[in-house]
């Protein structure tokens, strides 16, 4: 034999060896229907036959656009994204199942190309396949009947009602509401109290009135001849003083009304004639220009000074301990 | 005490003239078992040289009061009982052609009187009421071509009785807030009336001496004049007033919707007069909150206007007025 010979002997060799590895790989491709509606899917079963230990692929699938679509047919067949792939070992063989989804919205007759498949540098083709795609009948009288509309949900629930970008923020909405409450309840705090501090503690009446009564005395106002402008305020003093001490409305009650009231006050009536004394003084004073005398003066600040302390509040038995304690500790 | 005016001399004059005051008390006592209120207002009215408006059923001696009152001041009194057919000419007088004469001769009305009683003045047709109230207000009458003054002092008390309202003319409320008071009198209470029973089964009364000369009323209304009103009674009777008007910003929102009119100038003017001869009555030269208040009612009620939403409330003016004075601040 020849060198010549042997050459071709080898590469007949190979060509045999390499047609009878192409033949152990089958690919066969079937339709669920050939006959479907515009618009309606069908599927294409693949099955792939090969030996074990060997990787293929399709190269359609490299095709697939972003939709996950893959335009056959001049782009009148789309095929899907395979939606079972399913493979069996055995007997050294490895069978490949795939489910393609096949789609037309153009009605017409169409050959589908074979699939192929390429393993260990060989492509192998599958059958060839026939769609028939049918048009849908429908005109402007005759609308689409078996295409169901979109239905709002059986039994909708409260969030099925809400935007999407209600339920994405929905952290957002409960900081706002959490705020609103807030704003709401300052508001309604700031009308009632004039402050969204927290209130101070309203002073004793009897500290009111002897502060009151001891910044009358400093202003010295009778010594400097304004009479009426002292009873004005010594009064006022006292209204005051009968209305927080003893609910007594004194601040819209004439002289004649004050003194029925005090009379008609248990606790009060003993201090009738510091309040005749006062009140005539003051009525005086302050309707009449008449200019009381010095003495008159001193004794309406005396009286007035006298009915508050006479009438200050005994301390509860809390605040005597704590003022017994105090006293203990120092 | 030191006196920077001259209070304690005008005392002395308040006191010295008010002997007055005590006879017609007591004569009036005499006469009137109760309705001191009543006579007080008259005393009230004849003392500011105002007129009453009186509303009381029949038989409150409504009359008796002031034919009483007439008496016992030596004074002229008349008395119109307004009916629906009354004319202009037969309250204020007329011209009337003396045959004899050949000429027109001036018939005087009965408002020439020192105290004229106008009983049931709502029966009478707008245009008498109009007459007698020009009356009143400027205190002289035109007859024919000639005006003539009415005689002082010049006291006018109409009645008007709240039960019968059929076939009457409700008075305007311009010209009842010429009058100076609206007194509402009462029934009097068991005691009153067992001597008022005792006093008129007893016989005919003696008759009434004159105790005041007119001329005496006149000096008194002078008086009066001078006794002394500070600034702050003036700002309180100012509050008052204004507390009608705008019954919110005196801590009153509730009023807003019951009081369709608030009082006129006049009411202050009216308010600051009366509160001025209580303070004689009291035997005082100068006015304090006491008197505003005792003469607050009778002077405002009429001068206030009520809303149908009061009406069906049965809210009075009385509570309105009695609501201010609970809050309007006393100086």
């Amino acid at each position: 034999m020849n060198l010549r010979k042997f050459f071709i002997l080898v590469l007949l060799s190979v060509a045999v060896c390499a047609s009878a590895f192409s033949q152990s790989v089958s690919v066969k491709a079937s339709l669920d229907s050939v006959n479907v509606q515009m618009g309606r899917m069908s599927t294409i079963h693949i099955s792939v036959s090969q030996p074990e230990g060997y990787k293929g692929h399709f190269p359609l699938f490299s095709k697939m656009t972003e939709n996950g679509i893959i335009p056959i047919c001049g782009d009148s067949v789309e095929l899907r994204y395979p939606v079972a792939v399913d493979s069996v070992s055995s007997n050294g063989r490895l069978n490949i199942k795939l489910d393609i989804p096949v789609q037309s919205f153009d009605s017409g007759y169409y050959q589908l190309p074979p699939f192929d498949y390429v393993i260990a540098k060989d492509t192998v083709r599958s059958n060839a396949l026939v769609l028939k795609v049918y048009p849908v009948n429908a005109t402007a009288d005759t609308p689409i009947g078996d295409f169901a509309s979109t239905a709002d949900p059986a039994d909708p629930s409260f969030f099925d009602f809400l935007p999407d970008w209600v339920i994405d923020f929905w952290w957002l909405f409960i900081i706002v509401i959490l705020a609103l409450i807030a704003l709401i309840y300052g508001l309604r705090k700031y009308r009632k109290e004039g402050s969204l501090l927290p209130k101070k503690p309203e002073p004793l009446p009897y500290d009111v009135a002897i502060n009151s009564l001891r910044d009358l005395k400093e202003r010295q106002l009778w010594q400097q001849g304004e009479e009426k402008e002292y009873y004005t305020q010594l009064t006022d003093i006292l209204r005051k003083y009968l209305y927080g001490r003893f609910g007594i409305n004194a601040g819209e009650l004439t002289s004649r009304q004050i003194l029925n009231r005090v009379r008609a006050n248990k606790e009060i009536a003993d201090k009738l004639p510091y309040f005749k004394q006062i009140l005539s003084m003051a009525d005086f004073a302050k309707f009449a220009k008449i200019r009381p005398l010095p003495e008159d003066n001193i004794q309406a600040y005396d009286n007035a000074l006298r009915f508050v302390e006479e009438t200050k509040p005994l301390p509860t038995a809390e605040e005597a301990e704590s003022t017994e304690k105090k006293g203990g500790d120092k | 005490m030191n006196e920077t005016v001259n209070i304690r001399e005008l005392q002395d004059l308040i006191a010295s003239k008010s002997n007055f005051v005590t006879m017609i008390r007591t004569g009036m006592d005499h006469r009137i078992v109760g309705q001191k209120h009543l006579v007080d207002a008259l005393l009230i009215a004849l003392l500011c040289n105002g007129h009453v408006l009186l509303e009381g059923v029949p038989g409150l001696a409504k009359t008796l009061a002031i034919k009483t009152l007439a008496n016992l001041v030596d004074a002229k009194y008349s008395r119109i009982q307004f009916t629906p057919d009354l004319l202009p000419a037969d309250v204020i007088g007329t011209l009337i052609y003396s045959v004899k004469k050949e000429t027109f001769e001036v018939k005087k009305g009965p408002v020439f009187a020192n105290f004229v009683l106008a009983d049931e003045i709502n029966r009478a047709p707008a245009k008498v009421q109009s007459a007698l109230l020009e009356a009143m207000q400027e205190r002289q009458v035109t007859i024919g071509d000639n005006t003539y003054a009415l005689p002082a002092p010049f006291l006018v008390m109409a009645t008007q009785n709240p039960i019968e309202q059929e076939g009457t003319y409700t008075l305007p409320e311009a010209q009842v807030d010429r009058f100076l008071l609206k007194v509402i009198i009462g029934y009097p209470n068991k005691d009153e009336e067992k001597m008022i029973i005792r006093q008129n089964i007893q016989g005919e009364l003696p008759p009434l001496r004159p105790l005041v000369d007119p001329k005496e009323i006149l000096e008194v209304q002078k008086i009066v004049q001078k006794i002394y009103i500070d600034e702050k009674i003036e700002n309180y009777i100012v509050d008052i007033v204004f507390a009608t008007r705008q019954p919110a910003k005196y801590g009153l929102p509730d009023l807003q919707s019951i009081i369709s009119f608030g009082a006129s100038p006049r009411a202050s003017i009216s308010l600051a007069l009366a509160a001025r001869a209580y303070a004689f009555l009291q035997g005082r030269g100068y006015v304090i909150p006491e008197d505003v208040r005792a003469v607050c009612l009778d002077v405002m009620r009429h001068r206030i206007g009520l809303t149908y939403e009061a009406e069906a409330n049965n809210i009075s003016a009385d509570d309105v007025i009695t609501d201010i004075l609970d809050k309007v601040a006393v100086p």
